[in-house]
Parts: structure tokens; C-alpha cells; sequence
């Protein structure tokens, strides 16, 4: 019995060692970077220009976490604690590593895939890298220029409220559908872009078709400000605008077009004007038949 | 009639504390060396910026607006003591007129300059005339508060024309100047029929006018809380919560001020235990409606606990603020409530300390209004450091508020030299009634 009961303690222990283990497991799971991610350069020099600019990046998207790098004065309330971004546990990691990071972010960090543009991203990574004396750049030999011949185009299919986006790029040699890349379609709305869908790879003929919502609403005349974004191995990010009559028409009066009480002094709200200076009048009336009673009151006295 | 000796003794003894002596001078360097140490932290001020304030992006309002609520708050008292009660002929209440107008019109004048300490740069003020918008509540503030100042300054005046008389007649060892200014105060005053009447109508017109006008003060200060959609603001009383709370500290202030002057002044047979009896139960009064719209203020959403009203509450009720909070409710508010209700508490002596109770509560009462909800915004506070989130004033800050305490006091005691404190006119005319 007590030999059972001593086995059952063990059996539970065991198990939850198990379960611990496990669980870092996963979480150190979500801390690997692809391999081929992983070997990714920058096709950027990383040198005074791009660190000072990646520097303003820095300022307005990662201060507010990481702390200013070489200082340690990162959000300590964050949990896990965002690290130091001069220590070693960060320049250990390849720049493919931390291009990936930044991109799709980690536990507490979001990713900015869609707020930075690569060639931010990598601006970012070459303030990073600025701190590290030891660093020595190696760089991608993908023509950054590349990109430029990538075509892209937006049809819309009224009867099935679809978008299909067409990529190809010009070379020399012909035209070349993009096989397998990331694409993003984004709608413009008042603060920031809407993701349409979620990112769909390319077919082998360079076309993705997303289902496009048949209640977004667009200016007068339906029309809504589109960009396309798209990640190739090849060809780097692209980044593709349009506008295209899919919304619904909506003409709302602005806010502040009208008198009222939140709006400038210049449109306040009639009535507020009648009743605020009718009762300064009235007031300053009064005050003013009794200074000239207390004027009557001098005069009299002098008699 | 009145025979002239006894009128001669009324003069002599209300005019006895226009003079300068020690313990003025001494009670005045003392303020006055005060007020230096707090004017040099409100140079660090300027010099540094609100930084050297507890204040920041979230809890942006702290002690200096919760110190200008007090200050508006306690000006209130001379609408009820010179216009409610003067007009509904409580006769009683007559002697303690010009107290209340004294401290009303301290506290008044001096709340703008609260404001302008809260600015940071004191030529921000400008922006509120250049952008002040008149849908916003602040303007309509600063426009009621400055009318409630020259209401309160004539009404102050008013009566104090035929005194002025007096003082320029019967004061022959005061400095020629100082003569000079009461002759040309007095307006020529004669006494004649038709002055009385003039100075009569005029003051009930005033009286009349200062009662919505000062309504409007503490009621439109309740709007820049009210008017906005935070947790412990966001409420539908919050401008009667506001008038009832400004009679108390209002009526503890003029108990002070009365218990001050008659015991330095030597005024006992002016300002009687009658009169400490009837403000005794002035207080209860005023604090029992007050304390009724309290009930109602915590009661309705502390019984309903919506999310974020429970947030807010909680802190109230057990969390950080509740030392305060519970402080303010029962040192403040309750037990004095209670105390008054006998005779023996309203005697000169107790209710002076009873009444010290009441005002500092009231003004951490203003403290509990303002500083908890600015920590409990509906949009969670992530990402800062937590002095941000909880706000602590720092030494600076508090001397920049006691400042304004001070120049109070300062006025009160400076006014009190240059003018009788208890209407000398008006004391006689009651006591010529009387004896009619």
C-alpha cells in the first residue's frame, strides 16, 4: 500500500517534470527562426546613414519596450522582460534572425510586417548592429533594384466580389510570373490599413484572388484606396497602390461640418451664443446701474 | 433713541482693531516669509516646468485644481451668509455679513491665481481668452468666477460705505493716506435719507443677483469634472454634490474666522455664543444635505458596480484612496454632524476645533473628487512606469499649493486692519430698532 502510494507520488512528479519540459519546449519552438530565414542578409549597407535613420525608427517603434539599447532601461512590468538590444543575447542572433523577429514579432512583441517596410526593417537592424564593434555585415547579393520590374495588377470581379492581383515581373527574358509569394491586400480606412483576408501565396501563374467584403464602405462614388503587398525571395517587397470602385457610395456630412458644441469657437451652436452673451449683458447691466447709483451717492453727499 | 455713549462705545469697540500692534506685525512676517519659500518654489516651477510636479500625461490634474475646487468652494459663503440669510431676514446672521464677504472675496480672487500656478507658464492664461472656445466649460468658469469677484467686492463695499465714514471721522491716529483713502471711499457720505435708500437698493439687488451668479460658480466648476465621460465624474449631481459641499467648508471657514477674531479682537459682545449656536447649526444643516448627496453619489454606483465604476470604487472604498476617504467621510462630515447636535459642542471653543475638522476634510474631500479618477481612465494605462499611473505630489508642488492658503490669509488679516470687521452702521441702526 505505502509502496503504491510512493510509486503514484512518483508517477505525478514524473509527470509534471514532463509537462514542464514540454511546455519550455514549445516556447523555445516559437524562439526558432527558419533556417533559410535564418541565412537572410540585407541587400542595405549597414553603415552611418542607415543606423542614424534606422535610429528614428527606433525611437518611434521600439523605445517605448526595449529601452535605449546599451542602457538596460527596457519595460521591466513586460513579461518575459524585452531585452537589452546591445547585449549579447541579441547580437548573437544572425541578422535573418532579427530581420524575422521584428517582422513577425513574439510573445509580447507584435509584428511589424505591415507597419515597417523591409528596407525600415533592415534600417532597424543596422542601428542595432551599431552598438557591436565585433559585427562584421555580410551582404545579400538580391539586387534590391530588382523589385522595380515586378508588374502588378488589380481586377475586380463585380458578380463574385473578388480582387484577383496578377504579379509579374519584365525581364529581359520574358515575362515571369512570381510562383509562391506573399501577398497582403490592405483597404485605407481613417487610422490605418484594413487587411483584407488573410496573406494568400501566389500560384504558379503569379495570381492570388481574395473574397472581398461586399459592405465596406468607400467614398462618393464607392471607390476605396487599395494596396497590395508582396514578399518575394526573389524580388523583395513590392508595394502596389490603386484605387478601385468596390465600396459602397457613402456621403456622410463631416463631424464638423455643422454648428455644435464640440466644433471650433467659429461654429458653436447658435443658441449657445444667444444665451452665454445675453447673461454676460445682463450681468454687466446691473453692475453698471449700481456704479451709477454709487456715482448718484457722491453727487448727493456733496450738496 | 439711542443715547450717545452707548453709540460711542459701539464705535470705540469696533474700531479698536484698525491699528497696527506686535503680534500683527509678527503674524504678518510670518506669512509673509512663508509666502517668500513658496514663491521660490514656484520659480523652480517656471524655471523647470510642471516636471517638478507629481503631474503627468495621465494623472494631469492633482492638488493644484483639487486646491482651486476648495477655494471656489469656500468663497460660496458669502452668497449664503450676506444674500440668503440677509435676505430672508435672519437678522442674527447681520454681524457676520462682512466676515463672509471677506473671506468670500479672498477666496475667489485668489482661486484664479490657483488656476494660473496649474498653467505652468502663467502666459498660458492668455491662450484661454486667444482659443477659449464657448462651448467649453472653462470658459464659462473663468466668466462667472471673475463676476462673482466684483459682485463680492461690491457687496463687501457696499455696506461699508457709511463705516468708511466712520473710520475717516473717528480714526485721527491712522497715517494721512490711509484717511485720505477712507474719505474718498465714503463717497461723501451724510447719511441723508436718500444715500440709504440708494445703498439699501443697491445692496438688495446685489444680493438678489449673487445668488445665481454664485450657484453658477460651483456648479459650472462641477461641469469640468461632470461634463467629461470618466469614472466618478460622469455624474448627473455632481453640481448641487458641488453647492451643497461649498456650504460647508464655507460655513467652517467664517466659524473660524469668527472664533479669530472675537478672541483677538476682544469682540465678545458682538460676536456672542448666539451666534456660534445658530452657525452650529448652519453646519449641521448644510453638512446633513451635503451628506445626502454623498449618499447618493457613492450609493447609486457603488450598488450597480459597473466595471469601471468598480475599479474606481473599490480604490474608494478599500484600496489605496480608502484611508482618505473614509477619513474625510466621518472626521469630516459625520462625526462633526453628529457633535453639533448638542448644545454643549456648539460653544465658541469646540466648534472652532470641530470646524477645523470639517474644512481640512474639505479639502481633501476635493483631493478624493479630483486625483482617484484621473488614475482610473477607461483606456487601460499599459507601458509606463508606475509613477505614472499613481500620482504623488511632490514638495514642490505642495508649497505652490499652500501658496495660494497663504496669500488667503494675507488678504483676510490685511483687510481686517483697514476696515471694521463688524458693520459699525449697521450695528447701530439694529440696536436703535431694538430699542424703538
Amino acid at each position: 500500500m505505502f509502496k503504491k502510494y510512493n510509486y503514484l507520488k512518483f508517477s505525478i512528479s514524473f509527470l509534471l517534470i514532463a509537462l514542464f519540459f514540454l511546455n519550455t519546449n514549445a516556447q523555445k519552438q516559437r524562439w526558432d527562426v527558419p533556417a533559410d530565414k535564418k541565412a537572410k542578409n540585407s541587400y542595405i549597407k549597414f553603415d552611418n546613414a542607415s543606423s542614424k535613420d534606422g535610429e528614428a525608427i527606433y525611437t518611434k517603434n521600439c523605445l517605448s519596450c526595449h529601452g535605449n539599447p546599451g542602457k538596460g532601461n527596457s519595460m521591466k512590468t513586460l513579461k518575459p522582460i524585452p531585452p537589452d538590444l546591445y547585449s549579447s543575447l541579441t547580437q548573437e542572433l544572425t541578422d535573418g534572425e532579427l530581420f524575422y523577429i521584428i517582422s513577425v514579432g513574439r510573445l509580447v512583441m507584435p509584428a511589424f510586417k505591415d507597419i515597417l517596410s523591409e528596407e525600415d526593417r533592415w534600417k532597424l537592424i543596422s542601428y542595432v548592429r551599431s552598438g557591436n564593434k565585433k559585427y562584421v555585415q555580410v551582404l545579400s547579393k538580391t539586387d534590391p533594384n530588382k523589385s522595380k520590374l515586378v508588374k502588378i495588377k488589380l481586377d475586380f470581379d463585380s458578380l463574385t466580389n473578388k480582387i484577383k492581383v496578377i504579379a509579374n515581373a519584365a525581364e529581359k527574358t520574358g515575362i515571369i510570373p512570381l510562383k509562391d509569394a506573399e501577398v497582403s491586400l490592405f483597404a485605407k480606412r481613417y487610422f490605418g490599413k484594413l487587411q483584407i483576408e488573410k496573406t494568400i501565396r501566389t500560384n504558379s501563374e503569379g495570381i492570388v484572388i481574395f473574397n472581398f467584403p461586399k459592405d465596406l464602405p468607400g467614398d462618393k462614388a464607392g471607390l476605396v484606396d487599395l494596396s497590395v503587398k508582396i514578399n518575394d525571395e526573389v524580388y523583395g517587397e513590392i508595394e502596389f497602390q490603386n484605387k478601385l470602385k468596390v465600396g459602397i457610395p457613402t456621403d456622410k456630412p463631416s463631424l464638423t461640418e455643422k454648428r455644435a458644441i464640440w466644433n471650433v469657437l467659429k461654429k458653436a451652436p447658435i443658441w449657445l451664443i444667444i444665451t452665454y452673451t445675453s447673461l454676460v449683458f445682463l450681468v454687466g447691466f446691473v453692475l453698471l446701474f449700481i456704479v451709477k447709483n454709487l456715482m448718484k451717492l457722491r453727487k448727493l453727499g456733496n450738496n | 433713541m439711542l443715547d450717545q455713549s452707548k453709540i460711542d462705545k459701539i464705535t470705540s469697540d469696533l474700531l479698536r482693531h484698525i491699528r497696527l500692534n506686535n503680534k500683527f506685525v509678527l503674524w504678518m512676517g510670518f506669512l509673509g516669509i512663508s509666502f517668500v519659500v513658496c514663491l521660490y518654489a514656484y520659480t523652480l516651477q517656471l524655471k523647470e516646468g510642471l516636471s517638478v510636479t507629481g503631474l503627468g500625461d495621465y494623472v494631469s490634474w492633482g492638488m493644484y485644481i483639487a486646491n482651486f475646487v476648495f477655494f471656489v468652494a469656500t468663497s460660496l459663503i458669502g452668497m449664503l451668509i450676506s444674500a440668503v440669510l440677509g435676505l430672508s431676514g435672519a437678522k442674527w446672521a447681520s454681524p457676520l455679513a462682512r466676515i463672509a464677504e471677506i473671506i468670500a472675496l479672498a477666496f475667489a480672487a485668489v482661486a484664479g491665481l490657483v488656476i494660473v500656478s496649474d498653467m505652468g507658464h502663467p502666459e498660458r492664461l492668455l491662450n484661454v481668452f486667444m482659443y477659449g472656445r464657448l462651448q467649453s466649460p472653462i470658459v464659462w468658469d473663468v466668466t462667472v468666477v471673475s463676476i462673482y469677484v466684483v459682485i463680492s467686492a461690491l457687496l463687501l463695499y457696499l455696506p461699508l460705505i457709511p463705516d468708511m465714514k466712520i473710520c475717516y471721522d473717528k480714526l485721527d491716529k491712522v497715517p494721512k493716506f490711509q484717511r485720505n483713502i477712507y474719505k474718498i471711499l465714503s463717497l461723501n457720505w451724510n447719511g441723508s435719507l436718500e444715500q440709504q435708500r440708494i445703498i439699501k437698493q443697491s445692496t438688495r439687488i446685489l444680493a438678489i443677483l449673487i445668488i445665481p451668479v454664485a450657484l453658477a460658480i460651483h456648479t459650472v466648476t462641477s461641469w469640468l469634472f461632470a461634463a467629461t465621460s470618466r469614472v466618478g465624474w460622469d455624474s448627473s449631481i455632481f453640481g448641487p454634490y458641488f453647492v451643497t459641499g461649498a456650504f460647508v467648508s464655507g460655513t467652517a471657514a467664517v466659524i473660524i474666522a469668527m472664533y479669530i477674531y472675537r478672541k483677538n479682537y476682544r469682540l465678545e459682545d458682538y460676536i456672542t455664543e448666539l451666534h456660534f449656536d445658530k452657525m452650529g447649526k448652519l453646519l449641521v444643516l448644510v453638512s446633513l444635505v451635503y451628506l445626502y448627496f454623498n449618499l447618493n453619489e457613492f450609493m447609486v454606483p457603488g450598488y450597480k458596480m459597473k466595471k469601471f465604476d468598480a475599479t474606481h470604487l473599490n480604490d474608494l472604498f478599500a484600496g489605496s484612496h480608502a484611508a482618505m476617504f473614509w477619513a474625510v467621510q466621518i472626521l469630516g462630515l459625520v462625526l462633526p454632524i453628529l457633535l453639533l447636535l448638542f448644545r454643549k459642542m456648539r460653544k465658541p471653543g469646540p466648534m472652532m476645533i470641530i470646524a477645523l475638522f470639517v474644512i481640512v476634510g474639505a479639502w481633501f474631500k476635493r483631493y478624493i473628487i479630483v486625483v482617484p479618477t484621473m488614475e482610473h481612465p477607461y483606456l487601460p494605462i499599459q507601458n509606463v512606469p508606475i509613477n505614472f499611473k499613481i500620482y504623488s505630489p511632490t514638495i514642490t508642488e505642495t508649497l505652490i499649493t499652500i501658496a495660494p492658503i497663504i496669500l488667503v490669509l494675507i488678504i483676510i488679516t490685511v483687510l481686517s486692519k483697514l476696515v471694521p470687521i463688524i458693520p459699525i452702521q449697521e450695528t447701530i441702526e439694529h440696536l436703535e430698532e431694538e430699542t424703538k
